[in-house]
């Protein structure tokens, strides 16, 4: 008799509890319905890519001196580099110069270990494509720049997370003024005492 | 109780007493009022559906601080049609291994129990199809066909995942309804009436106070999470479990016959949530009793403005209270983990079942102990 009250009791114990939880389960669904979408409507909208965001590489065809440090240092020997010999002045003569981005994996690498910094990262992530083979970008179009997300007039520029004003949480209504918490790298300078900036 | 509840509007009466004016033999206006109410719930129900899915969609999307369908109609309103037209013009796929005749067959049987079962919720005193004496009962005999169609479906598919997916959604829906009526056999027993018409007036007398709700909550919780897992709602939607499964008894599905599916479930969502507005939470009846109000307002309650107006009231505050257990149904989703199998049986058998019949077993000691407060 004791032993089929205890065994009730704990049911009963159980039962508070799963309806315990589930309340309070309940109330923090509840709460979210009040607050705004975090979600970014995406054409309209776009965030601003961070400042070492990896994007589409940019080159410059008259920096390249043809040396193919980057097709060296590339994890796939990516870019292809069409060079020929000039006899006459002893020195490479580039013709051509492509990266295939249906390949490339963002890594940078080529990018840190260019002699003349003829590449460079852009912002571009916006690379969908009808044919794999027309992201095989060659010299004319990896000289392109991209469109930026901040003067395109048909975009909402969106501040990310790590941009936004200390306590915001929402990009939306937020002054372009408006500073980013924390420091910039030239302000943590500043802020040193002059004889550790050496 | 002594509740004496005024006429109400009859809108039969008044058609027919409109149609003879013109000369019609009663039988031929009688006939000519039939399909009517039939077609408006047919419409309700499908409305109703429409509206359910936009709403699950837009809370979900609330919940997860998401925005939601938003282009198509003003926020998104016409998203539930886009759907529905999607799966219309969908190609019909039958397996070529399949049983046809089988696989057509269950979605219908599936369906057709579900909105079968409009016939008897009621949206006040007359507005009902029909008043059937057993109008609760026909509801739960008529769910219980449901399984078969599950089983039909799954069986026929040829395939073991659809086969598994039935059996389970089979299993679930047996187990769940037998607390499910023993939870309502509690309601009808101080309504002494098995008819959807005469619960709700059982529940009449005080306006809010005297719903059933107050007198049966534990029967309320169980109705409502038995209801949840008949209509294979997250916590209980193991038999589809999208997350985790092949999509159980409708994996063969597609088109038209998946729509069926899924019309047959959300109606049953809206249906669960109606009837468990008729058995706990007063039906039509508004918090405060509108015979109250009239007479504060001096108003004579068989005025027929006031009739017009409290028929109104009665549907606004039927598909209101059904709206906000369908919505508390899409928080839940978004608020429970999905349970396991074994789980689930174990909740219906060994936690429901026994708690259904000791609630039983409470109320007829109570009513034979208060009558006056539990229908003697």
């Amino acid at each position: 008799m004791f032993g089929f009250l205890k065994k009730v009791g704990d049911y009963t114990r159980d039962a508070v509890g799963a309806a315990n939880y589930l309340t309070q389960g309940l109330a923090v669904t509840f709460d979210h319905l009040r607050r705004r979408p975090i979600t970014v409507q995406y054409p309209y909208e776009k965030l601003i890519p961070s400042e070492r965001y990896r994007g589409r590489i940019h080159y410059e065809f008259d920096k390249c001196i043809a040396c193919e440090v980057c097709v060296r240092v590339c994890p796939i020997n990516l870019p292809v580099v069409d060079w020929v010999m000039n006899k006459a002045t002893k020195k490479k003569e580039l013709r051509n110069y492509s990266i295939d981005f249906g390949v490339c994996i963002f890594c940078g690498n080529c990018v840190e270990y260019c002699p003349t910094n003829c590449l460079s990262m852009t912002e571009e992530y916006e690379l969908a494509a009808f044919d794999r083979h027309s992201l095989n970008f060659d010299n004319i179009a990896l000289g392109r720049l991209p469109t930026s997300v901040t003067s395109d007039p048909a975009v909402v520029p969106l501040r990310e997370l790590v941009y936004l004003p200390k306590g915001v949480l929402d990009p939306h209504d937020v002054p372009d003024t408006a500073p980013r918490v924390g420091k910039l790298p030239e302000q943590v300078l500043e802020s040193l005492p002059s004889g550790d900036a050496s | 109780m002594l509740t004496t509840t005024a006429p109400g509007l009859d809108l039969e009466a008044s058609f027919e007493q409109a149609l003879q004016g013109f000369g019609l033999s009663p039988a031929a206006a009688h006939l000519l009022w039939l399909p009517l109410p039939m077609v408006l719930v047919l419409v309700a129900a499908v409305v109703g559906v429409l509206v359910n899915v936009w709403l699950e969609r837009k809370i979900s999307a609330a919940v997860q601080q998401r925005i939601g369908p938003e282009y198509a109609g003003a926020l998104g309103v016409l998203q539930p049609m886009a759907d529905g037209l999607k799966l219309v013009f969908k190609e019909d796929i039958i397996p070529a291994r399949a049983d046809g005749l089988l696989f057509t067959l269950g979605p219908v049987l599936v369906l057709i129990p579900v909105i079968l079962s409009w016939l008897v919720v009621p949206f006040g005193q007359h507005l009902l199809i029909s008043n059937v004496g057993i109008g609760i009962f026909l509801w739960i005999s008529l769910s219980s066909i449901q399984p078969i169609g599950l089983l039909m479906s799954g069986y026929a598919s040829n395939n073991k995942y659809s086969l598994l997916g039935g059996l389970r959604a089979a299993a679930q829906s047996i187990s769940y309804e037998i607390p499910l009526a023993l939870a309502v056999l509690a309601v009808v027993m101080m309504s002494n009436s098995l008819s959807t018409v005469d619960i709700v007036n059982q529940q009449t007398g005080a306006g809010i106070l005297s719903w059933n709700i107050w007198r049966q909550p534990v029967g309320f919780v169980i109705f409502w999470i038995c209801a949840l897992a008949e209509c294979e709602r997250l916590p209980f939607d193991l038999p589809e479990a999208e997350e985790e499964l092949v999509a159980g008894y409708q994996t063969e599905y597609s088109g038209m016959k998946f729509a069926l599916f899924y019309l047959g479930s959300y109606i049953n969502l809206v249906l669960s949530a109606l009837l468990v507005s008729v058995l706990y939470l007063g039906g039509w009846g508004f918090p405060i009793p509108v015979e109250w109000l009239a007479s504060w307002l001096h108003q004579p309650i068989d005025a027929p403005v006031v009739q017009l107006i409290t028929g109104s009231v009665g549907i606004v505050m039927t598909v209101l209270k059904a709206y906000l257990l369908v919505f508390l149904a899409i928080l839940l989703r978004w608020t429970t983990p999905r349970v396991r199998i074994d789980q689930l049986l174990d909740l219906g058998w060994k936690f429901l079942l026994p708690i259904a019949l000791v609630n039983l077993l409470i109320t007829a000691a109570l009513k034979l102990a208060f009558p006056a407060v539990f229908g003697g």
